[in-house]
């Protein structure tokens, strides 16, 4: 078997008292759509955060292609091929569509003061570069006409879209969308499932977070379930859906709710 | 805004705004060669600027090139460096006269004790403010808002009562016969005369502009504007935010040096209380009032901040009004200015659109001040229908 993309090893995240994430396991194989479901608050979010350096990790290890990434510097894990796309849509609100992208793409550019004002060949070379990289991604990700709209003017589903092109753009090998669909019409997330397999399809690892079952059983490959900060489940789509404890775990949680 | 709606319609500011915004739009889809057409107007208006004529009417009390010299000069040129700091980083500095400072000394001390040609003084000044840039940001840098804010204040204050006390650079006596600049032979003499010290300031201005421009456009100027609006998800996204904030701090420092030593250059004296706080504050006044991150603005802001108190020193009619001389209540009229401008355009006499918006929405630029100045009374629909 060849080295997963993403590994957690035994990862435990505490927040004061608080147990967010508890002795977690994940190995995701390269070339996968991994889909991590569970209840609200089960952690899910926090395992972006850990692997993409928000937090570090109380206990455990988290492995990229089987280096070992947690304490690394968040920009560095980005530029070493994790992006992600966030629950609470974090765009850069006040500027264009394209150059959301491009602050992506520059993620592997080198330009720094001099190069930019000396108006120096390289630079002019890598600003065209990305440029184009950015109107490829906007038409990749299903907006080619919102090129020059200020990011917070696109409707909402786009604004999703946007998010994914601007992490895209940063030429991730694993890329985590937590809850792409979220507020998304049913024609939106048919369109969104059939994006994600075509990021997948581009030689890309997909991890996912959502809601929406249907999407989620359409689309990913294995699915794991959280439910307070533990992993109670993983399998195929059909095998976890039938899992007596996530059954319980969903039920069990509604019945809290109420 | 509240203040929109209190002045209505009726604010003639407001068509000033149209037209503003008007005016962009051209420049936004306007031709090469029109632009071209542009800054050649503005070079050649700031060379014919100094001209006697104009003189009598903008100062009346005294001379006309040296005010443009200094302070006018002098603040768009400091005003140009810490708009890179605060406007287009949006990292709040209240001691950049420290920078303005190093420049200077560095200029007076390796000029006087060393004999150093002028213009190697002056690129050592540019250095020495690079490297105190990098030494205040170093460590402060990850500070956020207001404790950015507080730290590089006091840094302003350190360097000032550092040169008070160091009595190898003058204490405070401060540094007398700092050499003017070299002479270029055949091209120009700097003497006494004042206009080729203010050609030189344009150079310099002109120069930094165009840098400005370029960065701002730049990997760098994006790098810059992410990090204003979403520090955290620009790093997600790649940005070393820590480098670039202290890039910004650098470059604007070096702004801030430039400035300096041209201004000691001429100056021939100079002394602590050349570099006092109120002169930071006075400048991010010009750069707020302005329009933060908008280099016309800024200029304007600059220029707008700089020109009215040596106006307001011969105002024949406000002598007849007040039956005394109004050169004793200059200050007091800036204020009431500067009070009335800030309150008929918040954003800035020319505010980049950009920028405008993240003032409305409380994100982004001047640490926390974007939020304070926010309530749950901001309307983000207005600016976002525009
Ligand atoms: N920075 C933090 N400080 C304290 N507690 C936190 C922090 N981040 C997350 N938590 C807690 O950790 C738990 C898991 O949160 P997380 O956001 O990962 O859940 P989630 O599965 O993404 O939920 P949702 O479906 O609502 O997005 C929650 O109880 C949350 O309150
Ligand atoms: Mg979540």
């Amino acid at each position: 078997m060849s080295t997963p993309v993403l590994q957690l090893d035994n990862v435990t995240m505490r927040f004061g008292g608080v147990v967010a994430l508890r002795e977690a396991k994940i190995s995701i194989a390269p070339g996968e759509i991994f889909a991590l479901i569970g209840p609200n608050g089960a952690g899910k979010t926090t395992v972006f955060n850990v692997v993409t350096g928000v937090y570090q990790p109380t206990e455990g290890q988290v492995l990229f292609n089987g280096t070992r990434i947690d304490g690394t510097k968040r920009f560095k894990i980005t530029k070493l091929g994790i992006a992600r796309t966030f629950q609470n849509i974090r765009l850069f609100h006040n500027m264009s569509a394209l150059e959301n992208v491009m602050v992506g793409a520059d993620a592997h550019h080198k330009t720094g003061a001099i190069g930019a004002t000396l108006n120096l060949p390289w630079h002019r070379k890598e600003e065209k570069r990305g440029r184009e990289l950015a109107r490829e991604l906007l038409d990749f990700v299903g907006i080619p006409g919102r090129m020059t709209e200020t990011a917070k003017n696109l409707p909402y589903g786009d604004q999703r879209r946007l998010e994914i092109a601007r992490a895209l753009a940063t030429d991730p090998k694993l890329l985590l969308l937590d809850e792409p669909a979220a507020g998304m019409n049913p024609a939106e997330k048919e369109a969104l499932q059939a994006l994600i397999r075509k990021i997948r399809d581009s030689g890309r690892t997909v991890l996912l977070i959502e809601h929406d079952m249907s999407l989620v059983m359409g689309v990913s490959d294995r699915v794991a379930v959280l439910d307070f900060g533990q992993l109670i489940a993983e399998g195929l789509p059909h095998e976890v859906q039938t899992n007596p404890r996530v059954i319980e775990a969903y039920l069990g949680v509604s019945e809290d709710a109420s | 805004m509240k203040g929109n709606g209190v002045t209505g319609n009726a604010n003639p500011l407001r068509r000033v705004g149209a037209l503003v915004d008007g005016a962009r739009d051209w420049w936004e889809h306007a031709k090469a060669w029109q632009r071209y057409a542009v800054y050649l107007g503005a070079v050649v208006f700031a060379l014919i600027l100094p001209a006697p004529a104009i003189g009598t009417f903008m100062s009346p009390g005294s001379d006309w090139t040296t005010v443009l010299i200094y302070p006018i000069g002098t603040y768009i040129l400091l005003a140009v460096g810490l708009n890179v700091v605060v406007g287009q980083a949006g990292l709040l500095d209240l001691g950049f006269v420290a920078f303005f400072a190093m420049g200077g000394y560095s200029v007076a001390y390796f000029g006087t004790e060393y004999g150093w040609n002028y213009w190697a003084t002056a690129v050592m000044g540019i250095a020495m403010a690079a490297v105190s840039g990098v030494i205040l940001g170093a460590p402060t840098l990850r500070l956020r808002g207001d404790y950015l804010a507080i730290v590089t204040l006091g840094f302003g204050e350190i360097v000032r009562i550092t040169a008070n006390n160091t009595d190898e650079i003058g204490g405070a006596r401060g540094i007398t016969n700092v050499p003017h600049p070299t002479d270029i032979p055949g091209v120009v003499d700097f003497g006494l005369l004042p206009a080729p010290y203010y050609y030189l300031i344009v150079i310099a201005i002109v120069l930094v502009i165009i840098f400005s421009v370029r960065l701002q456009k730049s990997r760098v100027g994006r790098a810059w504007a992410a990090i204003r609006e979403d520090e955290d998800a620009a790093e997600l996204m790649g940005v070393p935010t820590f480098k670039f904030k202290l890039l910004a701090f650098a470059i604007g420092a070096m702004i801030g040096g430039l400035a300096g030593g041209l201004h000691a250059g001429r100056a021939v004296f100079i002394e602590p209380n050349t570099f006092p706080f109120i002169l930071s504050a006075t400048i991010l006044a010009a750069v707020v009032l302005g329009g933060a991150g908008n280099l016309p603005g800024v200029i304007l802001g600059a220029f707008v901040i700089a020109w009215l108190p040596e106006r307001f020193r011969e105002v024949n009619w406000l002598k007849d009004l007040l039956g005394r001389d109004p050169a004793e209540y200059r200050i007091l009229l800036f204020g009431g200015v500067l009070v009335l401008m800030m309150a008929l355009r918040p954003e800035g006499l020319l505010p980049s659109r950009r920028r405008k918006a993240e003032l409305h929405e409380g994100t982004g630029g001047m640490g926390t001040m974007g939020a304070e100045v926010t309530g749950p009374d901001t309307d983000v629909s207005t600016e976002a229908a525009k």
